[in-house]
């Protein structure tokens, strides 16, 4: 087994009276990608806070590339390409000022690898922020979450903001490249098609609980009563329940 | 028509139920106090500054403040933001936006007559004092709904709301107060006053109407081509030093240009009084102060905006994930805005520098100056003359750059709480601290007992000050913020900057009349330390929730 990109060891956070994440434990190793699945409010956004420092962990720990990443930002960081649910870019920036600014952050910047990004975007570099569509802006903070060549990759619910054929053509296209360059790949997301398409590995996860988490095929092989082998939707539906419904529709 | 009341109603009810009972409370206790349980005394004379401030200047100040702030929609809002403050999620209501207007401006306008009433009623009548039931809650009605209107009304320029209001409510102030000089009779001072509600109702639908339809001007790209100097846009094939070079970039476009623009915005119509002046030597030498003051006078406003965590996540006042996951630390992401507000500083100083020059000349004002440095040589010498106005200029600058990061510390927070609380805080203590002052000037043996004491008072602060820096010392060294090097060299600049302007002081004010033990403690007062050291706590306090 390759060395362990994230470790978290019984993380549980709690938002007043609610229990955001109950006692998770997760391990994802070097070189896959892996999806994380659940329905809205189930935790994965707290989880990926976690890994980014964002949040500190009350309880338990969280350790990404060895480092605590709220202890050192700059080494887990440095490493990690984000990209926001929020779509928080500073909308006064134009396109190719987002790039510059960026680009200070990560030596390992590819110039040649952004413009190939952007063109396949369809991103106009004088273009403010402030003016992209939703899918622009999103296009746009892929591009610089990818343009870096980060070791780890955390997509927080790119589906939000991507059309479907982006999601379909470049997004599952980028994530097989990453995941083939040896590099690790995170993403919450509740359309679970999508992440059956592009997952090798698929933790999931609800009130705050880790219910399943593994290699897709080994979950597949498990739940497979008989000659046909079962969704990514009826497993989750056989371990979620009800709340299946609310995730398909979300 | 009713439902809609109803909806203002229970939302206002709904977030400040408590902020208002404490109002009817504070009301009540009043009532109870002066009629039941304190005998009848001997009338109480307005020309007594302990009275007023008692009894009418602190609650009533502080009331009136938070009804503005609560019927404004001002506590759920960027003050600053070019977007009305009037919650968009009212827009969609199927009423009209002459309905949308006039409950808030209603609940308003009543609140605070009734706030006056109640004081008026309860608690200055029963002491004899006689002051006019209607025109002061005309006048608070009327300042509420022009601040509404001001308030709800979208702005081709951030931060100018602030300006429009504080203009505005201080003309309708000064009109106020020139009628209560000359004796203006109450009910002429009504007929002046009443009218103000439908006015400022007329252009407060307007400026909702406006909003709702999404009609928010930009004049942003009027002023960034001569911005474009200072501001430049980043060309294509032009990269960043460094990362703490992008940071300081970063933060110039988002907060830096906020004073600059500021300062731009109000100098020209303080100049252009120079030419209506220009016989009168002690208005061109009042006039040149005032501009003086202007830079730190606006830099308080401007800090709201450099003090909050970040505006790119709008509705919120936490750190965007776009912000937090840069990979700097704390102590950098503090460094670029501390930077950036020595330039906007800067900025705004050299843009008073040349102005007020320019102006002297045109208008011819010159002379009434020269004259005023002229008698200042004369008293002091020409070198001390010199670096007398140097002082001043450098205090002036000084003062600025601590207005912008004084409270730092609150913004980095991201605590929307905190930032409000600190607010009303403020604002509390200077409803309090102000009656208090003229008090203390009023009573000479007050006066020369806080003198005698002086010394034990400016020690007492400043050991103060050193406890807190050393509560936040400690902070940082455990926590692994800042490191070893860092906290000492940072130390040892402050221990410097504050040996150096005792050294000035001394040679300034050199003489038996000011003990040296006094300047010293001036100078640890005067160098900011405690709130600026505290400001990586706050934001890692907010990166990492």
């Amino acid at each position: 087994m390759s060395e362990s990109v994230i470790g978290i060891t019984a993380l549980t956070r709690r938002f007043g009276a609610k229990t955001a994440l109950d006692g998770v434990t997760l391990d994802l190793p070097r070189g896959a990608v892996y999806g994380l699945v659940g329905a809205n409010g189930a935790g994965k956004t707290t989880l990926i806070r976690h890994i980014l420092g964002l949040l500190r962990a009350e309880q338990g720990t969280v350790r990404v590339f060895g480092a605590d990443p709220v202890a050192d930002p700059v080494a887990v960081l440095s490493r990690i390409g984000y990209l926001s649910e929020e779509n928080d870019l500073p909308g006064w920036m134009r396109v190719d000022e987002l790039m510059h600014y960026t680009r200070a952050f990560f030596p390992a910047w590819d110039d040649h690898y952004a413009e190939e990004l952007r063109e396949a975007f369809s991103l106009d570099p004088t273009a403010k922020i402030a003016n992209l569509s939703k899918g622009q802006k999103a296009r746009a903070g892929l591009l610089v979450a990818l343009a870096h060549r980060p070791e780890l990759l955390v997509l927080d619910e790119p589906s939000s903001g991507l059309d479907p054929i982006v999601r379909r053509d470049i997004l599952g296209a980028v994530l097989r490249t990453i995941a083939g360059e040896g590099r690790t790949v995170l993403f919450s997301s509740h359309l679970l098609d999508e992440v059956e398409q592009v997952a090798d590995h698929v933790t999931m996860i609800r009130d705050g609980k880790i219910v399943l988490s593994g290699a897709l095929d080994a979950i597949k092989a498990s739940h497979g009563g008989g000659a046909r082998v079962p969704t990514l939707d009826e497993i989750f539906v056989a371990h979620v329940g009800s709340s299946a419904a609310v995730a398909r529709d979300a | 028509m009713r439902r809609t009341a109803l909806a203002f109603a229970a939302q206002f009810r709904q977030r400040h139920r408590w902020g208002l009972l404490g109002v009817v409370g504070y009301l009540a206790a009043l009532g109870v106090y002066n009629r039941l349980i304190r005998a009848p005394g001997p009338p109480v004379h307005l020309d007594n500054p302990e009275a007023v401030a008692g009894v009418v200047v602190i609650p009533l100040a502080t009331t009136f403040i938070y009804l503005l702030a609560v019927f404004t929609f001002g506590l759920a809002g960027d003050l600053a933001a070019r977007e009305s403050i009037f919650p968009a999620r009212m827009f969609t209501l199927p009423v009209r936006t002459a309905e949308l207007v006039a409950w808030p401006m209603l609940f308003g306008t009543v609140a605070v007559s009734v706030l006056w009433l109640g004081t008026a009623l309860f608690g200055l009548r029963p002491r004899g004092i006689e002051i006019g039931l209607v025109w002061p809650a005309a006048a608070g009605a009327a300042i509420l709904a022009w601040t509404q209107a001001f308030v709800w009304m979208p702005y081709g320029l951030r931060g100018l709301r602030v300006i429009v209001a504080v203009l505005c409510l201080s003309a309708l102030d000064a009109i106020v107060f020139t009628a209560l000089t000359f004796k203006v009779p109450e009910p002429v001072l009504v007929a002046a006053l009443l009218p103000q509600l439908p006015l400022a109702y007329a252009v407060a639908c307007v400026a909702v109407a406006r909003a709702r339809r999404g009609d928010v001007p930009d004049w942003r790209p009027a002023l960034a081509r001569p911005g474009a100097v200072a501001a430049p846009s980043r060309r294509r094939d032009e990269r960043f030093a460094s990362p703490e070079h992008a940071q300081r970039w970063f933060e110039w476009r988002q907060h830096g240009r906020a004073l600059p623009a500021l300062v731009a915005v109000l100098l020209p119509f303080e100049l252009a009084m120079l030419w209506l002046a220009g016989d009168t030597p002690v208005l061109v030498i009042e006039l040149l102060l005032l501009v003086l003051c202007t830079p730190p006078f606006m830099a308080a406003f401007a800090a709201a905006t450099v003090g909050r965590a970040d505006t790119a996540a709008p509705g919120t006042s936490g750190l965007a994930p776009f912000t937090a996951t840069r990979p700097m630390r704390g102590a950098a992401l503090i460094g670029a805005k501390l930077r950036m507000t020595i330039v906007s500083t800067l900025v705004a100083w050299l843009l008073v520098l040349v102005a007020t020059p320019l102006a002297l000349t045109l208008s011819g004002t010159w002379p009434a100056v020269m004259d005023r440095a002229a008698d200042t040589v004369s008293i002091f010498g020409a070198p001390r003359a010199a670096v007398l106005l140097l002082l001043l200029l450098a205090m002036c600058v000084a003062t600025t750059w601590r207005q912008l990061v004084q409270n730092l510390y609150v913004g980095l927070t991201g605590r929307e709480w905190l930032m409000k609380g600190s607010a009303f805080l403020a604002l509390t203590l200077l409803a309090v601290l102000w009656p208090v002052a003229i008090w203390t000037g009023n009573h000479g043996g007050v006066l020369a007992a806080l003198w005698n004491d002086i010394a034990a008072i400016l020690a007492a602060l400043g050991l103060l000050k050193l406890l807190g820096a050393s509560w936040v010392a400690v902070r940082l060294h455990r926590s692994g913020l800042l490191s070893d090097r860092t906290l000492v060299l940072g130390a040892a600049a402050w221990v410097g900057v504050v040996f150096a302007l005792y050294g000035l002081l001394g040679w300034l004010l050199s003489g038996p009349l000011v003990p040296r033990h006094y300047l010293v403690l001036i100078a640890i007062l005067a160098v900011p330390l405690t709130r600026l050291s505290a400001a990586p706590l706050a934001l890692s306090w907010n990166r990492h929730r």
